[in-house]
């Protein structure tokens, strides 16, 4: 299973989900099989981290490959929660692309097994991780969410009436869609920087980190979209904020990962 | 469908296109008045059945005919009944025999001949005709499935095409908008300012679509009550616009007023107290019922009627892009009504008949001894014959033509021979 048969074939899946929705998107009628090859995508993808988990002899996020992969599943797993919640599929299109890059990634960067530091295999760094990554996630799909309000209301203002028009949910969807994606990520990312903090007490006796200082930078401007959403700012400014939590959050993801932080290098 | 069969399919109609409107209000019948030219028609025997289709922009008669010239006879019952001259009644009206009265039919209940391109109200008027005309007595055979089948064609292109899917009326134009913005608008407040015609007709729009919370506002607080009982709204007073803006989701702007009735300090004061929820004004007054700078205001969504006339522009043209397809759909739909048609008729029948039923003796004669197989296949034979002559004589000569058509239908259902 080196060169990860199943992976590929998840990803293969994603991007005939994909072409499905795009179909679906455009036609005249939604076809039933997208999210079915999604779940099924899923289900082979999680096999497939599975199988990391265990040439890694620890959790498969140890390694940027592993990490890069569990996000691209956790997006596919919180877009068809979204679904089955939501009932819209018009997301679908818009947000499976990002599900499939990183997954993609995920497969592509070369796997280097390294013998796991004794301290990364407790439960509670465990958790703290997959936590985490479950918020990117989230806020990803609130990205998503908010480039697409953006668009439909411009199209509502300007009152063009296409395909897209017709098949992106209301404003009023999209934006009730968008607080349960930051609420779900503002909580997840909360507890994740707490466990963190008491794994890092109990290992290092110490928590002075960059990555700290940046994810309580992002709880702070996702904590005050949410507070704003129900004063006065709910619509577009709520959308670019989130929009703006996301670009924190992807360079949190990678520059801080890559030259600040000392605790959050993979290795 | 120059009948294989003895009987023809006629129409013979009056519509928007055809008819001046003074002829048309002559032609166009009431329900009772349908079934009882119905009773008159299949009395006189000038159709074996009937059908009228008669809405505000067409009165039609479609009729099961035996013989040719039978669109006299209709012009002539069609005049006499209603008092028009029947010189001027012919030239103003169309007429279509065979597979294109089918085709017309066609056309019409899938909105393709409607005023407004792939309207869906004509797919309601065309299902009553034929209720109408079964509660007379006057459908059979060919008629009811006919029109069934017209309904359900129609059915088909609206669901296959886009042709009814965006709307041409400014107030549906307004209300397509509107719910893009708040999704389901059947739980919102909608306020109409203005009780004249237009704020009538979308409080009407409104009322249809399910909204239970309609206000409507108008400077006589009498036309207002009035306005609002008509769609199941209340009436609010004119004064208290800027209060109602705080609550109010959707607002109509359709009064005559010279000047702006609603400004930009009161909605951002209105803004204010609805923690800046959206709100969706709809200005179709002329002059104008909302302050320009209204629409700069945080999370207003302004739209003028002349915008939305643009957009009914683009969506006619949208649905007339949608007729190829309806068409071909139609057609597809058409030839098999034609060959269910065409198989009804004596000549056809009996030669399915005869088939089906060597297609039983082959079955059993397969399970006789093989030294006995020639005797019985004679005697199979004779006996298909024995029994098949009475019926068949009977059957060619029957004279009403609905009656023949019903005993053909009778036996290719019987005997499952539409079924192979």
């Amino acid at each position: 299973m080196d060169w990860h048969f199943l992976g590929w074939l998840a990803v293969l899946l994603y991007v005939l989900a994909e072409a499905l929705s795009i179909v679906s998107l455009l036609g005249p009628r939604a076809s039933g099989f997208a999210p079915g090859l999604l779940g099924a995508a899923l289900l082979l993808q999680f096999v497939d981290l599975q199988a990391r988990a265990r040439a890694l002899g620890s959790v498969p996020y140890r390694t940027l490959a592993g990490s890069m992969s569990l996000f691209g599943w956790m997006l596919g797993v919180a877009y068809l929660a979204l679904l089955f919640r939501h009932r819209e599929r018009a997301i679908g299109p818009f947000l499976i692309p990002f599900v499939i890059l990183f997954s993609a990634i995920g497969l592509l960067i070369p796997f280097q097994p390294s013998s796991p530091r004794p301290e990364t295999q407790g439960v509670l760094f465990a958790l703290h991780v997959t936590l985490a990554i479950l918020a990117y996630a989230a806020f990803t799909l609130s990205f998503v969410l908010s480039l697409l309000y953006l668009v439909q209301s411009r199209q509502i203002r300007r009152a063009q009436t296409g395909v897209l028009f017709a098949r992106l949910p209301a404003l009023e969807v999209i934006g009730r869609m968008n607080r349960t994606a930051v609420a779900i990520g503002l909580w997840t990312l909360l507890v994740s920087v707490l466990l963190g903090a008491a794994w890092a007490r109990r290992v290092w006796s110490g928590i002075g980190d960059a990555k700290l200082a940046w994810a309580l930078f992002t709880l702070v401007v996702y904590g005050f979209l949410l507070w704003k959403d129900r004063r006065g700012w709910e619509g577009q400014r709520v959308a670019l904020l989130s929009i703006a939590g996301f670009v924190l959050m992807i360079f949190s993801y990678t520059f801080v990962n890559l030259y600040f932080s000392q605790a959050h290098t993979f290795r | 469908m120059t009948a294989p069969n003895d009987a023809r399919l006629v129409v013979f109609g009056w519509n928007f296109r055809t008819a001046a409107g003074a002829i048309r209000e002559r032609v166009a019948f009431t329900a009772e008045e349908i079934q009882e030219g119905l009773k008159g028609l299949v009395g006189r025997g000038l159709v074996s059945e009937g059908v009228i289709v008669s809405t505000c922009h067409r009165s039609e008669i479609y009729g099961l005919v035996g013989e040719e010239g039978a669109g006299e006879g209709l012009t002539r019952f069609v005049s006499e009944w209603r008092g028009l001259d029947p010189t001027q009644l012919a030239g103003a009206g169309f007429h279509r025999v065979g597979e294109e009265a089918a085709r017309h039919l066609f056309r019409v209940a899938a909105g393709l001949d409607s005023m407004s391109l792939g309207e869906s109200e004509v797919l309601g008027q065309v299902r009553r005709a034929l209720l109408l005309a079964r509660e007379a007595g006057a459908t059979r055979t060919v008629l009811h499935r006919l029109f069934e089948w017209a309904v359900a064609s129609g059915k088909r292109v609206r669901a296959e095409t886009e042709i009814g899917m965006h709307p041409l009326s400014i107030p549906a134009i307004g209300f397509e908008l509107a719910a893009k913005v708040f999704g389901d608008l059947s739980s919102r407040t909608i306020l109409v300012l203005g009780a004249g015609e237009t704020g009538r007709l979308f409080a009407r729009h409104a009322a249809e679509a399910g909204v239970a919370d309609l206000r409507i506002a108008n400077r006589t607080a009498e036309r207002a009550a009035d306005a609002a009982s008509g769609v199941g709204g209340r009436s609010v007073p004119w004064d208290s616009i800027a209060e109602e803006l705080a609550s109010a989701d959707v607002v109509v702007g359709a009064t005559a007023s010279a000047t702006p009735v609603v400004r930009r300090s009161e909605v951002e004061a209105a803004m204010h107290r609805r923690r800046g929820r959206p709100i969706f004004f709809l200005d179709l007054a002329v002059p104008c019922d909302i302050e320009d700078s209204v629409a700069d205001v945080y999370n207003v969504y302004l739209h003028r009627v002349n915008d939305l006339e643009e957009v009914a522009e683009e969506h006619r043209r949208r649905r007339a892009r949608e007729v190829p397809r309806a068409e071909e759909i139609l057609e597809e739909e058409l030839r098999r009504f034609l060959a269910w048609f065409g198989n009804l008729s004596v000549v056809p029948t009996v030669t399915d008949l005869r088939h089906r039923l060597s297609q039983m003796r082959d079955a059993e004669l397969a399970r006789a001894p093989e030294a006995e197989r020639e005797r019985l296949r004679e005697f199979a034979d004779a006996l298909a014959a024995r029994l098949l002559h009475e019926p068949m004589r009977r059957l060619k000569s029957e004279t009403d033509p609905s009656k023949k058509l019903d005993r053909v239908e009778a036996i290719r259902h019987l005997f499952k021979l539409d079924e192979e």
